[in-house]
């Protein structure tokens, strides 16, 4: 077996220990109302079960992340798959260390979920070792995507904290207008997050079940007068295209539940062909989305906060505010080492300048000021506890975006990170 | 600047002390000086140890007013989210600036339709040279410095000026306080707990049954070391603004010559360029075939510092060797500030010089060969008994709108040069001959027309080359982007200096316990500016030390000010 068939063999490994840590932890707290038990007991013996198997996950995914370096010659980090894989593994350090510091048994059934759903979005895309290109060929490869990876997942652990400090605090009784607005924010979190689940089962729902549909488009452009010329552009949908391309015209169509053909062509300022397509996908997730969402409030029939809400009972709010602002504190030095003043060092390096306002620089420095912002909110009084967990939660969101919508609506110089 | 005297005088303390106006907390004991504030069990303000700083001085002038707008940390929020705002505006389409080549006021129209061009019209296709973004990176930096000044000063005056007994209000209304009962005399059990203390790397002092215990006071000045690397970088990034510290040129160097860089009296040679890309064993089997790859891209360059003749057009300048170094895109050449990065290339050949021959196309005979150069021609040149004149050298050629030749541009895509050829059989003026030495040149434009027109019927005199070895190219030409940026230690600096402040603000916490014992009662308060959490851990242990043992969750006060 080469280096590289164990690597994601353990990284596989690693996934199912992560999926058996969170039930675990899951059990931890939800049952320490079963019947003939103590309830301190039964958490601590289940939380420590739990912990064990999340380290366990971490051990085999440090496996899999040496070995994929030794049997690629490189530190796996270099294009989306290698970059989310890593993400999620420093999300389990950064909560590793929160845990370490709080054993709060509650954090691992919000945190390693995070984890986990990183994990198989980094599945979504090729996951070949590839050969560096000249520009990744760096020291500062090493360094800069590293600490600002383990920076953001410190500030992922913030995002858990904070959303457990709504989903304890919120009055999800009440019908008065103020809690009635919390409510539906926490509510629409919650969506999200369900969303982007829903967004990863279909996508491998129909890899799975290898689905494609081909559209071509003939672009002409004129170039001189009487000089036309004409591309050929091909665009293959791994989902059921409910939306095609902007002027493009079939290929090859698999039907799908007796569709024959797309229902809708995208809108004109949606002009590359991977527009359509991930305008599709967008469609899709949302659409699995609500399926998912609507099967979940069917089972538990009131609102997913509200049902979470009981889970948090008897946790101190006081120790999640701490815990969010202190998961935060400790991420930011990391990730302005990493994310800012490495990567300028490395584009004085590359590109000869240490600025340029690319839109993943800018990007980053927007996630930086918008922590900054927080950090000096948290000196005023009133910004504490329920809006400091929003911020929290909004900053996660400035992350994601960041590190994944960037790529996948502005690209830019980091383009060669390649998103589906 | 006018001292402004306390108008009222109630900011004397009932301790004796008389402190300044705005104080929250006395200087001395720490009793709040607010009456209203007596009653209260509410958690005390503890920002700068409740000092008066600069800003709250009464019936300030205009100076003051600019002060105190820019020292408030509220203002400063402002700034950041506003800037936030706007660089985020900044990444909706692509700035001018990463376009080399474009007319942006109709670019984004065409590529972006209507919001294109509300979005050029608004000014945000250049969003981060605008004024306005401009005036908030310098409305930060006057934040940063007046924000710092006005509490780092304050702030240090009460941190060194600290008193031990403090009063029961202060006490009892830290976030972190206990109220016990104790047997001991007050300096027994007080002398009990200084070791303790001091195990967990307190600074203790006591006065009789008082007591206070300090440890990582350097990490509040975290804050202002941040500040005053991000004042440096700021300014920095300002420098460069400045002529003559800054100098960002692309220049083009073909294989195997020298070129000067402009503004310097520098020179760069490239010995030679290489392009490679990953063979097909070397690339996942998923892209072979459909993906290449490149592997590297290096210039073996060789930089030359000209010593003498540097201005004489005559003479050729004298080189002295100063650095040689195989640039690679994360590898650039450096000497003396100066750097050359790896920027773009072009394997497209140029022609560098050719050897023809002199013929006679009726007889065969070669009356003898010379060496053109592209660049650098001679005047003039000796075939045999021929003498050719060199009248017009075209790099580009092409024709103008009334039908004369001329060079499209300086680069040699095209040449073209036009010989006066004298001697034997000959006219007496000599006879006019255009010469184009790439063969798709020759054809394209017609020479052999040109020259019919030029020397008429009779014309037996041909250039020619006779074998690929008199043909000299340039395999290829690599692009640098040859920079100087004196500022960038600076910038260095203040990023440096950014990361120690933000280790020490983040990564230690200034903790200070104050302890009184009195007639039988333990008063126990302690203030963290961060991690609460542990803070609270390591009180309870050192009370464990002398077998005291409290609930963790009982010292909290509630509040939940971090």
């Amino acid at each position: 077996m080469s280096l590289l068939d164990f690597s994601s063999d353990v990284f596989i490994a690693a996934f199912f220990l992560y999926s058996g840590a969170f039930m675990l932890f899951t059990i931890a707290i939800m049952g320490r109302r079963w019947s003939g038990r103590k309830p301190e007991e039964h958490t601590a013996r289940w939380g420590r079960i739990a912990f064990i198997a999340s380290s366990l996950g971490l051990l085999c995914h440090l496996a899999y992340f040496i070995t994929r370096w030794m049997g690629s010659g490189h530190i796996p980090v270099s294009n989306m798959y290698e970059f989310m894989t890593f993400l999620s593994m420093m999300v389990m350090v950064a909560f590793t260390v929160i845990f370490a510091i709080y054993r709060k048994i509650i954090l691992g059934v919000f945190a390693v979920p995070i984890s986990i759903i990183v994990m198989a979005y980094a599945a979504v895309f090729p996951q070949e070792v590839q050969p560096l290109i000249p520009s990744l060929k760096s020291i500062y490869l090493n360094i800069h995507v590293t600490l600002a990876a383990l920076g953001e997942s410190f500030f992922a652990v913030g995002f858990a904290a904070g959303l457990m400090y709504l989903l304890r605090t919120v009055d999800f009784s009440s019908k008065e207008r103020s809690d009635r607005k919390q409510q539906r924010l926490v509510e629409f979190t919650l969506f999200s997050i369900i969303v982007i689940i829903g967004f990863l089962g279909s996508v491998f729902a129909f890899r799975g079940a290898g689905y494609e549909s081909v559209f071509v488009r003939t672009n002409v452009t004129i170039d001189s007068p009487g000089q036309g010329d004409s591309t050929i552009e091909k665009v293959s949908y791994k989902m059921p295209p409910i939306v095609a391309p902007y002027h493009s015209e079939i290929e090859s169509f698999q039907s799908f539940l007796g569709i024959k053909e797309p229902l809708f062509e995208a809108p004109s300022w949606m002009n590359g062909v991977n527009a359509g397509r991930k305008f599709n996908t967008v469609i899709w997730s949302l659409l699995s989305g609500l399926i998912l969402y609507g099967i979940l409030r069917l089972a538990v029939r009131k609102p997913l906060g509200k049902a979470i809400h009981p889970v948090l009972d008897g946790i101190d709010e006081n120790d999640l505010d701490e815990i969010t602002y202190r998961a935060i504190a400790i991420g930011f030095p990391i990730f302005t080492l990493g994310a800012l003043i490495f990567a300028m060092i490395w584009a004085q390096v590359a590109w000869g300048r240490f600025w340029g306002w690319d839109p993943k620089e800018v990007w980053a420095l927007v996630t930086w000021l918008f922590y900054s912002a927080y950090l000096h909110l948290r000196l005023a009084r009133g910004w504490q506890g329920r809006k400091s967990a929003w911020l929290a939660v909004l900053g996660f969101l400035i992350v994601m975006f960041t590190l994944v919508g960037v790529n996948l609506v502005i690209a830019g110089l980091h383009s060669y990170a390649g998103t589906d | 600047m006018k001292e402004h005297m306390p108008l009222i005088s109630n900011t004397k303390c009932e301790c004796g002390h008389q402190n300044p106006v705005g104080t929250v907390l006395c200087e001395a004991c720490g009793k709040p000086l607010d009456e209203k504030e007596w009653n209260s069990s509410e958690n005390l303000e503890m920002r700068y140890d409740g000092v008066a700083r600069r800003s709250q001085r009464v019936g300030p002038g205009v100076i003051d007013r600019v002060w105190n707008f820019f020292s408030s940390v509220k203002i400063a929020i402002y700034l950041i989210v506003l800037t936030l705002l706007g660089a985020m505006l900044g990444t909706i389409f692509p700035q001018e600036s990463t376009f080399l080549n474009i007319d942006a006021s109709t670019y984004y129209q065409e590529t972006y339709g209507t919001a294109g061009n509300i979005y050029y019209r608004l000014g945000l296709s250049h969003t981060y040279e605008s004024w306005w973004f401009v005036t908030l990176l310098v409305m930060i930096g006057a934040s940063l410095v007046i924000c710092s000044l006005d509490r780092v000063l304050p702030l240090y005056k009460a941190l060194t000026r600290q008193k031990i007994r403090k009063h029961r209000q202060f006490l009892t209304r830290q976030k972190l306080t206990l109220v016990t009962q104790v047997e001991e005399e007050p300096e027994v059990w007080v002398a009990r707990i200084v070791q303790p203390l001091r195990k967990k790397g307190y600074r203790v002092r006591t006065e009789g049954g008082a007591l206070l215990a300090e440890k990582h006071r350097f990490s509040r000045w975290g804050p202002y070391v941040i500040h005053i690397g991000l004042i440096i970088f700021l300014l920095a990034v300002l420098a460069r603004g400045l002529p003559g510290l800054n100098m960002d040129q692309h220049l083009a160097f073909p294989q195997g010559e020298t070129v000067k860089i402009p503004d310097t009296s520098l020179y760069l040679k490239n010995e030679k360029f290489t392009v490679e890309f990953y063979t097909e064993e070397e690339m996942p089997e998923e892209f072979r075939g459909i993906k290449v790859l490149p592997k590297l891209y290096e210039t073996r360059a060789v930089l030359y510092e000209c010593t003498a003749d540097c201005t004489d057009p005559s003479k050729e300048p004298q080189l002295t060797e100063v650095a040689r170094h195989d640039i690679q895109v994360n590898s650039p050449l450096s000497y003396q500030g100066l750097k050359a990065y790896q920027f773009d290339y072009d394997l497209t050949p140029v022609l560098r010089s050719v050897q023809p021959g002199l013929t006679n196309s009726s007889t065969g005979e070669i009356y003898g060969k010379f060496e053109l150069d592209m660049k650098n021609p001679q005047r003039s040149f000796q075939a045999g008994p021929y003498t050719l004149e060199l009248k017009e050298k075209y790099m580009d050629f092409g024709l103008s709108d009334e039908g004369q030749p001329v060079s499209k541009s300086p680069y040699p895509n095209a040449p073209a040069f036009l010989f006066l050829i004298k001697g034997p059989e000959l006219p007496a003026g000599g006879q006019q001959y255009f010469y184009f030495p790439k063969q798709i040149d020759k054809e394209q434009f017609q020479q052999s027309a040109i020259n019919d027109k030029l020397g008429g019927s009779g014309r037996f005199l041909e250039l020619e080359v006779g074998s690929m070895s008199d043909v000299d190219f340039s395999e290829s030409t690599t692009y640098l982007n040859v920079r100087v940026d004196r500022a960038m230690p600076f910038v260095w600096v203040g990023a440096g200096i950014i990361m120690l402040g933000l280790i020490l603000g983040f990564y230690w916490q200034h903790r200070r316990i104050w302890l009184t014992v009195d007639g039988g009662e333990l008063v126990l308060g302690g203030h963290t500016n961060k991690n609460w959490f542990g803070f609270r851990r390591e009180i309870v242990s050192i009370l464990q030390k002398i077998d005291m043992t409290v609930d963790e969750k009982s010292l909290d006060n509630g509040g939940g000010l971090a």
